[in-house]
């Protein structure tokens, strides 16, 4: 035995040198070992082979790719007209679950390791007598009204005028993702590693040079074909709801995919998926951001009510009422400016964030933007405005003081605006758990009911004055109250739907409260009765005539606001984690 | 001037419609006949060779850059797929980047945990533990497992080396567990283990009737063959689910599990009693008819209707399709072969294609669709139940034969067939073998009644496994793991369902000192001291040559193939292909689509096919008041195989399939049971019981549940039983009950 332990009979076997791979007279013999390692390594001999075969010499001469006498009859001969546009035609009764459309197109498109601009889903029904499913294999719908674009913040999308595929400019987007929301159709796909979205272009490359895309090319049942369409067909089709069954409503987009069939489609098709909803992305700067600028807004809008409402006659410019002087105006400049701040770790791209203008005319998303923009600026004006002793003279500085109530009324104004535009962001999505009752009812409870914990806090920690103070803190105490009251109860009875038979996107946000995120809705609701009933309701009891703010009053504030906010905060993650995504028919999961 | 450049540049930043992430997409003309390609992924060359997941044999395209492979694409003009594949050959690249690959071997340590060595290390404790057991125990006392998925070189190499070389008397292959009810049928009916048909009879045929089989899911490159029929056919599905091709076929049958037999000798007994039957051809071609006709008799039609579950009028109707096709098809899968009775079953199908003379002519045939990429090789030169080359070991002549060859001394070549898997499991049981090679397959996933086989394989004194991975089940029990190249890192030859030998090429390196299997024999033979044995064996191409001297003579001879270049200028070419005789004129290109038996004669030595019959028995595991359901199983979708050792290493085909283990259930049982859709239950046999989620659909019948076999907790259901002539085990087909799982 060697010192090794191997047997030296062995080792010497295969440490031999392997006589005929060597060169003659070459002193160092290689192992066999080794030689087999090197050979292992060495991918030579094929690429001599192939470089000469002449099949190989052909198909570099050829001009029109061989894989064209398979797809020449699934493209169209000719460019669209005005008022056509191309579109995915697939044949159901072809489309037999195969996946391969997915795959071609990933490999035909270089696209990242795990990224797919395709799906195919299950739709499956039918009787235990007549049983039926259905593989829908589907991609970006090429809509006539593409959501996408019109949420696009930065102008990131372009639908041609010539061919109408929505095409994704990468290089324009920043990564905002409010596409991905916008999209009924979970389309637009978001790549972390490149901070943007990218989709389907239906190869418009490839159809400029008579190629058949990716997907066309690589159906082995030729069941996707591109034809022609009339977008005024697209348009009535979507106002009749034809489109595919399970799928979402095509009112919205206009999409102009078209689904054919020759078979019967039973009427209780049901994606695969149907079932099974699993909690969507939290998005935590959304949620920072969402939280803070309502509270900033709120707390500006509740000093100008308080002081100009309650305060009645307190002399302008003056923090007549506690809580409501510079030190609020620094507080609501300091949560407006953490939300901005929060909102750029939301953006794949933030160096580009200033493009976010682009879309004004149609993006609530650029709205926000602009209305949080301004609200900051305004707000910095306000406060230099009360600051106004302490600051040297320079030129306009009395208008600056003398326009101090614009000011402040007009930030407020612009914040409420702000947090309008806030709610229409998912309003505009069209999806029911984010339609207009519950998404403006949230985001304006948020801020009433933060706005006057904030002034409540900030009073507290004023100077003491006694009688005026205690006024206008229970005053505010009972706005928190009625504010937590009324939108715990609206949060709460959306378990309500947990009895409905019918599967509906409201049974599946309260399923997904009560099971996936069970602890996060029980968070939420403990830290909002805990900072908006039981610690107001107590200050209120405990607040009588004749009994002045002290400590133990500051620290009840105090952590009725931090609750307060903490429980907005987890209410705006289950806004988005309890969020049924909207989706054309999956498969299993 | 500088001011309007600025500004242009300025509105192009402003709405920037190129840039870095805008090139990251662009694509240009690829050249070699490819249309379009990724710049980034722009070949200097390419080369086709044959996908290494499934039997269908697809070529495949590789887009090579300095001879590496950095993409691929389908072979337009491959006879096989037509310029298409499926996802699994869309990202055959992907596996081989997995960062669970094995990168040196690693050998289990005192503490039992892996810990890298070297080659040499590895060989010298594979060679002294198994010559220690094999001192001690006896030859017979080693063993070896192979695989349908390594090429036909490294097979002929493993099974040679581990009988001949070191003594081995049983082996046997993850094909037992695939195909080898269709190889016995084969053998019985035809005189030589032949798939008689075709690609291209997918096209011909009028009626095509498939049973036990899902090409849409299992083999879509078939199902586009199907597609592309242009005679209208008749498309015949009898399978107990609505599956995906049954759902694109004409007719479905939805028969009760495993009552096929009866179907098919009743459809027999209707065609008999027609006189829908070819009398010249059953005259001229076949013997055994009297005792086939004597038994179908007994199979009338409320019996068999009674047996099927299916109503007689659809039994006489499915009669007539067949009488009615001029060119009729029929083609089986693992529905029959994994069965307690598959040999008979295919028995019958091959006796419904010669009584009514659908043989031999285009779109015809008695067509078993296998299921591995090299399956049909291992047939042929695994060495394990057939002795090299489709020979037998009990025949003298046979193993003179193989010896002269080879250049061996005959007494090294045992005089019986190895032993099959399960009985090599019992012989591990009874302490007989004690040491264990196995080669890229994953039995401690795969084999059925799996906490059994698990207990088994743990028995073991010494087990070797060389493998891609080091995560696999199997590789998880080793003593000694031998990291091996993958398909595309290594060359060779595949065959595949229709006989055609395809190139398997080395377009990638191996990972670390990762080595091809069949570099993985050269090392073992010589340190196991039988170098000498196998000195021609030096280089995939020299050992496909002794594998043509092999065949000579036999139905499978494939003399007449030159070399690897002829392979890849004819596209693959079908076995057979014997070499003109010495002195005529070189043979012209082989006919790219060639079937057998056209001429009638069968490889008995009669000439004669043989209708085989036997009496159908009920599955050996019967629903019960405890285990009410029938637990069915199969393929779960088209981007997984078998135990997804590799195609859970690509995101794409990850995102294809589901991740986690479901079982469908019909709504009228899930009704009884309470179930709601989606929720966990629990689903019970009698040897074990697993999670699984709840798939209510209509898809499976009421009293049958269903559950994919990718999931490795599957097979810790499973019954264990057998078909007493392939020893296939029958996965398909136990009782279970479903619990709700307590929350």
């Amino acid at each position: 035995m060697s010192s090794t332990g191997v047997p030296d009979s062995v080792s010497s076997a295969i440490r031999s040198p392997l006589l005929a791979l060597l060169p003659a007279g070459q002193a160092q013999r290689p192992s066999l070992v080794e030689t087999l390692l090197r050979q292992q390594q060495d991918l030579t001999s094929l690429t001599a082979a192939d470089r000469f075969s002449h099949a190989h010499d052909q198909l570099e001469a050829a001009t029109v790719p061989a894989q064209a006498k398979y797809y020449r009859d699934l493209i169209p001969l000719e460019r669209p007209k005005p008022g056509q546009q191309y579109a995915f035609e697939v044949d159901l009764d072809a489309c037999t679950g195969c996946k391969a459309c997915v795959a071609a197109c990933h490999s035909l498109n270089g696209l990242e390791e795990a990224e797919v601009w395709r799906t195919v889903g299950l739709l499956h029904g039918g009787t235990p007598e007549a049983p039926t499913q259905q593989t829908v294999t589907t991609s970006c719908h090429h809509c006539v009204d593409p959501a996408c674009m019109r949420g696009c913040p930065v102008q990131a999308y372009e639908k041609d005028a010539v061919t109408g595929i929505v095409k994704h400019l990468d290089d324009q987007c920043i990564g905002c993702q409010y596409c991905v929301l916008m999209c009924p159709y979970d389309v637009p796909k978001y790549s972390k590693a490149k901070g943007i979205v990218r989709k389907c272009d239906m190869c418009s490359d490839r159809l400029a040079q008579d190629e058949a895309p990716a997907c066309v090319q690589g159906c082995p049942n030729q069941a996707i074909r591109i034809a022609v369409i009339d977008q005024s067909q697209a348009i009535e089709a979507s106002q009749a709801g034809m489109f595919l069954p399970g799928a979402p409503a095509p009112d919205h987009t206009l999409p102009t995919t078209m689904y054919k069939s020759a078979r019967p489609v039973p009427h209780n098709m049901l994606p695969a998926d149907f079932y099974s909803t699993s909690p969507e992305h939290g998005h935590p700067p959304l949620v920072l951001m969402l939280v803070l600028t309502q509270v900033a807004v709120g707390a500006m809008a509740t000093g100008w009510f308080a002081r100009h409402v309650l305060g009645g006659d307190a002399p302008a410019g003056a923090a007549a009422l506690p809580g409501t002087g510079l030190g609020h105006a620094v507080f609501t400049l300091v949560m407006a400016l953490s939300a901005l701040a929060a909102a750029t770790f939301h953006l794949g791209r933030p160096l580009f964030a200033w493009r976010a203008l682009l879309g004004l005319r149609t993006s609530w998303m650029s709205r926000e933007i602009l209305a949080f923009g301004l609200f900051a600026k305004v707000g910095v004006l306000y406060a230099l405005s009360l600051a106004a002793d302490s600051l040297p003279q320079f030129p306009g500085k009395a208008m600056l003081v003398a326009l101090g109530p614009v000011w402040e009324a007009g930030a407020a104004a612009i914040g409420i605006g702000g947090v309008l535009c806030s709610a229409m962001i998912y309003v505009a999505t069209r999806r029911a758990h984010w339609s207009a009752a519950p998404s403006i009812f949230k985001f304006f409870g948020t801020t009433v009911m933060c706005g006057a914990a904030a002034v409540a806090w900030l009073a507290v920690l004023g100077p003491a004055d006694g009688g005026a103070g205690r006024t206008s803190l229970r005053g505010l105490l009972v706005v928190v109250l009625i504010a937590a009251v009324s939108k715990l109860g609206f949060e709460v009875a959306v378990l309500r739907h947990l009895r409905e038979r019918q599967h509906t996107v409201w049974k599946r946000v309260a399923l997904l409260m009560v099971r996936d995120l069970h602890n996060l809705t029980l968070a939420r609701f403990l830290l909002g009765i805990l900072g908006g009933v039981l610690l107001p309701a107590a200050l209120l009891a405990s607040l009588g005539p004749g009994v002045t703010i002290a400590g133990g009053t500051i620290v009840a504030v105090t952590a009725m606001f931090l609750f307060l906010v903490a429980g907005e905060l987890l209410e705006r993650h289950l806004f988005f984690k309890a969020a049924p995504a909207s989706r054309m028919p999956g498969g299993l999961s | 001037m500088a001011g309007a450049t600025l500004l242009r540049r300025a509105g192009q930043l402003l709405r920037q419609k190129d840039g870095p992430l805008t090139r990251d997409l662009l694509r240009h003309p690829g050249r070699f006949g490819l249309g379009q390609v990724p710049v980034r992924l722009s070949p200097d060359q390419t080369t086709t060779m044959v996908c290494g997941f499934c039997s269908t044999g697809c070529g495949l395209q590789v887009h090579l850059r300095d001879g590496q492979a950095v993409n691929l694409s389908p072979t337009t003009e491959y006879p096989v797929n037509l310029g298409m594949a499926c996802p699994k050959g869309w990202e055959a690249l992907a596996p081989l980047r997995a960062p669970d690959r094995a990168t040196v071997p690693l050998l289990r340590n005192a503490r039992g945990r892996m810990e890298p060595s070297t080659w040499e290390a590895a060989m010298a404790l594979m060679v002294t533990r198994f010559k220690a057991i094999a001192d001690k125990h006896g030859p017979a006392s080693l063993a070896f497992l192979s695989t349908g998925q390594i090429v036909t070189e490294e097979m002929a190499f493993l099974g040679a080396l581990a009988k001949f070389g070191m003594g081995m008397v049983h082996g046997d292959g993850n094909t037992r567990q695939c195909m080898a009810t269709s190889v016995v049928a084969y053998k019985q009916a035809f005189g030589f283990d032949a798939p008689p048909y075709t690609y291209a009879d997918f096209e011909e045929s009028d009626v095509l009737v498939f049973i036990g089989a899902n090409p849409c899911i299992a083999h879509p490159i078939l199902w586009e063959r199907v597609c592309r029929n242009r005679h209208k056919p008749a498309i015949v599905v009898v399978d107990p689910r609505k599956t995906e091709t049954a759902m694109a076929a004409t007719h479905h049958y939805a028969l009760r599990p495993k009552s096929d037999l009866a179907l098919l000798y009743g459809l027999a007994k209707v065609l008999l009693d027609e006189g829908w039957i070819d009398t010249d051809y059953i005259a001229a071609h076949t013997t055994g008819f009297d005792a086939f006709a004597a038994h179908v008799a007994a199979f009338d039609l409320p019996r068999v209707a009674a047996d099927t579950g299916l109503p007689a009028e659809r039994i006489r109707e499915l009669a007539a399709l067949i009488h009615g096709g001029k060119r009729v098809s029929f083609w089986w899968t693992m529905g029959v072969n994994q069965s307690h009775e598959g040999v008979r079953v295919a028995q019958a199908i091959i006796d419904l294609a010669l009584c009514t003379g659908n043989m031999g002519r285009p779109g015809t045939g008695a067509n078993s669709i296998t299921g591995q990429c090299n399956a049909m090789g291992s047939r042929l030169f695994s060495n394990t139940t057939n002795l090299l080359g489709g020979h037998d070991f009990a025949n003298a002549e046979h193993r003179a034969k193989v010896a002269g060859v080879l250049g061996i001394d005959e007494a090294r070549i045992p005089t019986q067939a190895s032993l099959a898997y399960d009985q090599i499991l019992e012989q591990i049981l009874k302490g007989k073998i004690r040491g264990l090679w196995i080669v890229a397959t994953n039995p401690a996933h795969s084999w059925i009644n799996q906490k059994f086989a698990h207990d088994v394989l743990s028995r073991l004194d010494f087990l070797v496994v060389q493998d891609m991975y080091t995560t696999t089940e199997t590789a998880a029990m080793a003593h000694l793991m031998l990291p091996a190249a993958g398909w595309g890192e290594k060359d060779g030859t595949f065959i595949n369902s229709e006989r055609r030998i395809g190139r398997v090429k080395k377009v990638a390196r191996a990972p670390g000192q990762a080595l091809a299997d069949f570099h993985i024999f050269r090392l073992v033979a010589e340190a196991w001291g039988v170098g000498d044995m196998f000195r021609d064996w030096s280089s995939p191409e020299a050992v496909f040559q002794i594998c043509k001297r092999l065949s000579r003579g036999q139905p499978c001879d494939i003399t007449g193939i030159t070399d690897y270049e002829m392979l890849d200028r004819e596209g693959g070419v079908q076995w057979p292909l014997p070499e003109p005789a010495a002195g005529t004129a070189p043979a012209p290109p082989p006919e790219r689509q060639r079937r057998l038996f056209e001429d009638g004669r069968f490889f008995h030595p009669d000439g004669r096919a043989r209708f085989i019959v036997d009496d159908p028995r009920p599955p050996l595991e019967l629903p019960s008041k405890d285990y009410p359901l029938v637990l069915l199983s199969g393929r779960g979708s088209s981007s997984q195989w078998h135990t997804e050792t590799r195609t859970r290493k690509s995101a794409v085909l990850r995102r294809l399939s589901p991740s986690e283990i479901y079982v469908e259930v019909s709504p009228p049982d899930a009704r009884a049971l309470g179930l709601l859709p989606s929720e966990w239950v629990t689903v019970v046999s009698r040897r074990a019981s697993i999670k699984a989620r709840a798939f209510i659909t209509n898809t499976v019948q009421p009293g049958q549940v269903f559950i994919p076999m990718h999931f490795a907790t599957m097979n810790h259901l499973t019954f264990p039983a057998f078909d007493p002539h392939s020893r296939q085990p029958s996965y398909k087909h136990c009782a279970v009950r479903i619990e709700r799982a307590v929350v």
